[in-house]
């Protein structure tokens, strides 16, 4: 009903498809091909394999050489456990040589920084949607509204995991310096 | 000092240093006027891809930039209810001072409990390097901070929980 | 190589810097004033002159045309000023120019031939101005089409009619700017044979594609380099009008992104931005590469202060850093801050023997290669 709109509130620059506010940002990916969950489960498939295999190098590369850009979120999420679980296997001796390696491959500068772009997706994980799925705590008489959804003493979960992101990252940024984070941050073909 | 503090504060470093990386830019929507971008949030093609660094569940950063502003959020480790409170106490005792920060941000971004909006004037007057180290020392004193006051917190209950029964004993 | 000359003007960002065609005045843009300073001639570096008061927000460009000596600024308070020498007692008569923008300008550039110059804007234009001599004042036409966002920067083709600009939507774009009746018909080039006002000759955007922040036409024109936020510089070898180009080549440095960039010859660019040092590219249509940087042929640094070890592992320790002592406000590079502008120092010579650097710093830099 015409009454209940507040028009002082609506954004009419979004309504103006000439408007900055609706700059299109597909412009900027032209390359990138849709790619179905079905493919991105077979190719996570096949990297298993190769890691079953003790060949987590391997994996590794073709895990990054195929970064699905143009899959959806859940066939993103699925290439990121695959990616993540290879990382997990590399023992931190083995991260440096394999680093270097893969540095001086050709494409290698491209292979670091879609590693860098997973590294910050990986620990960018583990915290959905805060203060909606953890545990609801009784709320205490102490009158703060946020206690509500803080899930206490699982506070140290995740660590590990992190931990050899981290330690992933200080070894990649060791070797490619702060313009691959910057690549991460401006590239919008995420991951 | 934990063993996984240090890879968790030199990622932030580097993130960060990564991320100031910030230009004077005029406002495309609104004429004559100079916004931080990342607030303002008009134009899509100025604002980069946030980044989240994270040490476990609980204790992470999110770096999100733009052309000509970049807003820190920090999540403090809060093991139990005391902490929390300490925490919230304490971030609110800062931002309503926070014009005293230049930096610091009036309210956190949500699931965070405090943050900081970094503009390209604040580079221009201030040496990036040692805004970094600002926020990376705030980030290792705050944890120290809440752990001392607790420390002092339970102290104190014992002293009062002893004197108050001292008359029956 | 001798060591860079350094000029500290003031304590206030430089967001662009221009010298006159014989070194002698220079021109940067300080908040919403221009100030002008001269070479002193006690070779103590230069002094402040005078003042161009007139924009009443940030000045964004300023240029000196080399011949004709006179001064083109522009601001965020949408407007442009070209300022002429009155001849007497040093005093500069402004004339506004007529954008007809209504976002802030952006970067300002005198075409090689001085009769006009471009604006870029936050409006998506661009402004090529010219001089209307019926009517006394300086009127632009727009570039409008395909620009999608700001306008960062402007270049020149050396004939003076294709126009190169960068922009926040990540493309480097080639225009044509020919006004009719100012411009000789161009001869045809790689970019275009027939070129009326606001033919495009050429789109460019690379994998990452980061806001270019500026571009550069080579010294023949027969190549285009742009720099954009993902630290990257791109060139493009164009091999006919209306056909693909015949290289684009990308280099993704190790460093921050890169603000400004020139060429100093035909396979060598320089690139100085948010690392606060001047670096070098070389390379031809098959490739580009960092060579390295200014300050460290300069042979600068290298004395840093001995520190117990014991201060350094606590320093890694509590700060999560490296090396770093007490006093680490300092940066080891020249520039203490972004380097904004970097550009050619004029000289009578071809062959480019000298660059001058400008910074958020305060700072103007000459360096010799």
């Amino acid at each position: 009903m015409a009454t209940n709109i507040n028009w002082r509130t609506i954004n009419i620059d979004a309504l103006d498809p000439d408007s900055s506010t609706n700059f299109d940002l597909t412009t900027l990916t032209p390359a990138v091909q849709p790619i179905s969950t079905a493919e991105v489960q077979t190719l996570s498939g096949q990297i298993r394999t190769l890691v079953r295999g003790g060949n987590a190098e391997g994996a590794l590369m073709g895990a990054l050489e195929n970064a699905p850009y143009g899959a959806d979120d859940q066939g993103k999420a699925l290439h990121l456990g695959v990616v993540t679980e290879v990382l997990g296997q590399i023992r931190q001796a083995e991260m440096t040589p394999i680093l270097q390696r893969i540095y001086q491959s050709d494409n290698g500068s491209e292979l670091c920084d879609t590693l860098m772009k997973y590294l910050y997706k990986g620990m960018g994980q583990g915290h959905p949607a805060t203060n909606s799925t953890s545990r609801n705590m009784t709320p205490q008489s102490t009158g703060f509204t946020q206690a509500g959804g803080r899930n206490f003493g699982g506070g140290e979960g995740g660590g590990q995991a992190m931990s050899v992101l981290l330690s992933w990252h200080e070894k990649l940024v060791e070797m490619v310096g702060p313009g691959s984070i910057v690549r991460v941050m401006s590239d919008r073909r995420t991951v | 000092m934990s063993q996984s503090l240090r890879p968790y504060l030199a990622c932030v470093r580097q993130t960060l240093t990564a991320a100031l990386s910030l230009s004077d830019f005029a406002s495309q929507t609104s004429e004559r006027h100079n916004v931080p971008e990342i607030e303002a949030a008009s134009s899509p093609e100025v604002l980069l891809n946030p980044l989240t660094v994270s040490r476990n569940q609980e204790e992470r950063v999110l770096v999100e930039p733009s052309i000509n502003s970049v807003r820190v959020s920090i999540r403090i480790k809060q093991a139990d209810e005391i902490e929390h409170i300490l925490v919230h106490k304490f971030t609110r005792f800062l931002t309503q001072r926070a014009e005293a920060f230049f930096i610091l941000r009036r309210k956190p971004v949500p699931g965070y409990d405090i943050s900081f909006l970094i503009t390209n004037f604040h580079t221009e007057d201030m040496l990036k390097h040692k805004l970094v180290d600002f926020i990376i020392q705030f980030m290792e004193e705050v944890d120290k901070e809440i752990s001392e006051m607790k420390l002092f917190l339970n102290a104190r209950a014992r002293f009062v929980a002893e004197s108050f029964l001292t008359p029956f004993d | 190589m001798a060591p860079p000359e350094v000029h500290h003007l003031f304590h206030a960002p430089i967001a662009d810097h221009s010298f006159s065609s014989d070194r002698e005045t220079l021109a940067v843009a300080r908040e919403n004033i221009v100030e002008i300073w001269s070479k002193s001639n006690d070779a103590k570096g230069f002094r402040h002159l005078d003042e161009l008061r007139g924009h009443d927000k940030t000045v964004t460009g300023v240029d000196i045309a080399p011949r004709s000596g006179r001064i083109v600024t522009c601001s965020q308070d949408r407007n442009a000023y070209v300022w002429e020498p009155t001849g007497e007692n040093g005093a500069w008569k402004p004339t506004l120019v007529l954008l007809r923008i209504n976002r802030a300008a952006t970067c300002v550039r005198w075409s090689p031939s001085e009769t006009k110059f471009a604006v870029g804007s936050g409006a998506r234009t661009i402004a090529v101005c010219y001089f209307e001599e019926e009517n006394d004042w300086w009127v632009s036409k727009h570039l409008k089409k395909p620009l999608r966002s700001t306008v960062t920067s402007v270049a020149w083709h050396p004939n003076g009619v294709l126009l190169a600009a960068g922009s926040t939507d990540g493309h480097a774009r080639v225009f044509s700017a020919f006004i009719k009746g100012s411009d000789a018909r161009p001869e045809p080039s790689a970019w275009g044979e027939r070129l009326p006002f606001n033919t495009v000759c050429g789109e460019y955007l690379n994998p990452t594609a980061g806001w270019v922040h500026d571009v550069a036409f080579s010294p023949s024109g027969n190549a285009l380099a742009f720099c954009a936020h993902d630290s990257s510089v791109t060139v493009v070898y164009p091999s006919a009008p209306e056909q693909p180009p015949r290289a684009v080549v990308s280099v993704a440095a190790h460093l921050l992104p890169f603000t400004s960039l020139l060429w100093s010859s035909e396979t060598e660019l320089l690139a100085a931005g948010y690392d606060c040092g001047v670096y070098r590219f070389a390379g031809d249509e098959s490739g580009w590469r960092l060579t390295g940087g200014l300050e460290a042929e300069a042979g600068r640094g290298g004395e840093r202060k001995e520190e117990s070890a014991l201060n350094m592992f606590r320093s890694m320790d509590l700060k999560g850093r490296g090396a770093g002592s007490a006093d680490d406000t300092k940066l080891s590079t020249v520039h203490q801050n972004t380097i904004n502008s970097l550009r050619v120092f004029p000289s009578s010579q071809e062959a480019v023997s000298q660059v001058t650097t400008a910074g958020v710093d305060g700072r103007v830099v000459v360096w010799t290669l």
